[in-house]
């Protein structure tokens, strides 16, 4: 199961995009953000399966819930970044 | 005991309010720190509690609500913000030492809009002429001494047509009347967590609406390689670490609130203190500052014996069980406005846990401590 990162600056609106997401229906999971993509050091990030990437990025926009960048969880670990 | 000072401190909370202390004490961390399952709790907490905040205050959004440690700490930053050295600063002449002393420390000019108590035209006359011009405009909800509402959505109205920043110290409303950041537009509101919200000691809540200074700098959980405070909210003015437990009891203290709604249960504080007021009106000697209006007063009435002290009757009540507050009640603006500042008054506020039974008994018990004391 592929799945995608979006970038939150710090857990609060990390939550607030997951729990937009969960009112539409999309489930999310929040944890901390890998190391490698915590450039300011202690960042936040809501996952979501590769199918569910679009619709969500609709509902957090309709939602005015600010976010950073995407990345694409690779199999072998790495994370790409992707264009929104 | 009749406890009768929910004004400073509402004693009576849900039950739901301990139990969930206790539960955040043994099973929460802190919130974005770090990412195991305790630390996960608390800041699932910490956010519920931002999202109840946020309904109940029509706030822009969950990351507008920050925690502070009580409405001063809250009032501190959102003066802070807006107040530089010889800003000419708008205040009722109701305000409590959390502005007036803020301001001061501040260096604002104050510019007081005096009227007198009860009369709500004359405050928004006083505030028309004095908000042209002026850098900010901070305004109690309710004095804390008196009760008396103020009228603070025309005089938003009033700033925002002057574009005039709005602070409102809704220390004596939260929880207690409706409180509404979009229709009021205001720049900041401070509260306590611990009075009508019926959370515990040490929490309060700063809704923001407008650019906000830190007092305050250190850890957040987000962005640490910056050595500057991050430029986003709450973590921007919510440097170190949480109070969750408190923060976990304000969450079901404003839980009971929606669940009982905040409108009739404010609604049912103001008749018990307007049966009480109408009551002590007979004992002889005793000034009752009760509003002729009953729309322009809240859950909170002042008292004063033309012979008898206010610290020695509020003495004498405590002794009998009646729990009040005597003095200034931190607000001597206040009491020089109402010409109260020599002799203080002793004051009886109520929760939505005292009931009509036991008022009853307060002007008895009232009579019987000036008899003791004349």
């Amino acid at each position: 199961m592929q799945r995608f990162l979006i970038m939150c600056r710090s857990l609060t609106y990390a939550q607030r995009a997951a729990s937009a997401l969960e009112r539409a229906g999309i489930t999310a999971g929040l944890s901390r953000a890998p190391q490698s993509l915590s450039v300011n050091g202690c960042a936040y990030c809501v996952y979501v399966r590769a199918e569910r990437l679009s619709p969500a990025l609709k509902v957090l926009e309709r939602a005015g819930a600010p976010h950073g960048k995407l990345y694409r969880c690779e199999p072998d670990g790495r994370y790409t970044e992707v264009g929104a | 005991m009749i406890y009768l000072d929910s004004a400073a401190t509402t004693l009576q909370k849900p039950r739901a309010v301990g139990e969930a202390m206790l539960r955040a004490l043994r099973t929460m961390a802190s919130p974005g720190r770090g990412g195991h399952t305790p630390a996960q709790l608390a800041g699932d907490t910490a956010f519920a509690c931002r999202e109840a905040l946020c309904r109940m205050f029509n706030a822009p959004s969950p990351e507008d609500v920050v925690f502070t440690m009580n409405a001063t700490h809250a009032l501190n930053i959102a003066l802070a913000s807006l107040v530089k050295p010889g800003a000419r600063v708008v205040i009722s002449c109701w305000e409590h030492n959390a502005v007036t002393r803020a301001l001061r420390f501040l260096g604002a000019e104050i510019d007081v809009v005096r009227a007198p108590l009860f009369d709500r035209e004359a405050a928004l006359e006083g505030f028309r002429a004095r908000i042209p011009g002026a850098d900010c405009v901070v305004c109690t909800h309710v004095s804390n001494v008196f009760g008396f509402v103020m009228p603070v959505y025309q005089i938003a109205e009033l700033c925002r047509d002057n574009g005039v920043p709005f602070v409102l110290d809704a220390s004596q409303s939260a929880g207690a009347m409706k409180v509404d950041m979009a229709r009021l537009g205001a720049a900041f509101i401070a509260m306590p967590g611990h009075k009508g919200l019926l959370g515990p000691q040490g929490t309060g809540v700063l809704l923001c609406g407008a650019p906000s200074r830190p007092v305050m700098a250190g850890g957040t959980g987000s962005e640490s390689r910056s050595q500057l405070m991050p430029d986003f909210l709450p973590d921007r003015l919510e440097a170190g670490t949480h109070n969750i437990p408190g923060i976990a009891g304000l969450l079901e203290g404003v839980r009971y609130l929606e669940r009982a709604g905040v409108e009739a249960s404010g609604a049912m504080e103001r008749r018990l203190i307007r049966n009480l007021g109408m009551q002590l009106r007979s004992i002889p000697g005793l000034e009752v500052f009760l509003a002729g209006d009953e729309s322009a007063q809240s859950g909170v009435l002042s008292i004063s014996h033309e012979s008898v002290g206010s610290e020695e009757l509020g003495a004498a009540l405590g002794a009998l069980g009646v729990c009040v507050r005597a003095g200034l009640h931190c607000a001597p603006l206040a009491h020089e406005s109402a010409g109260t500042l020599e002799r203080g008054t002793v004051r009886l506020s109520v929760s939505p846990f005292n009931t009509a039974q036991e008022l009853r008994r307060v002007p008895a018990l009232v009579r019987r401590s000036l008899d003791a004391l004349a």
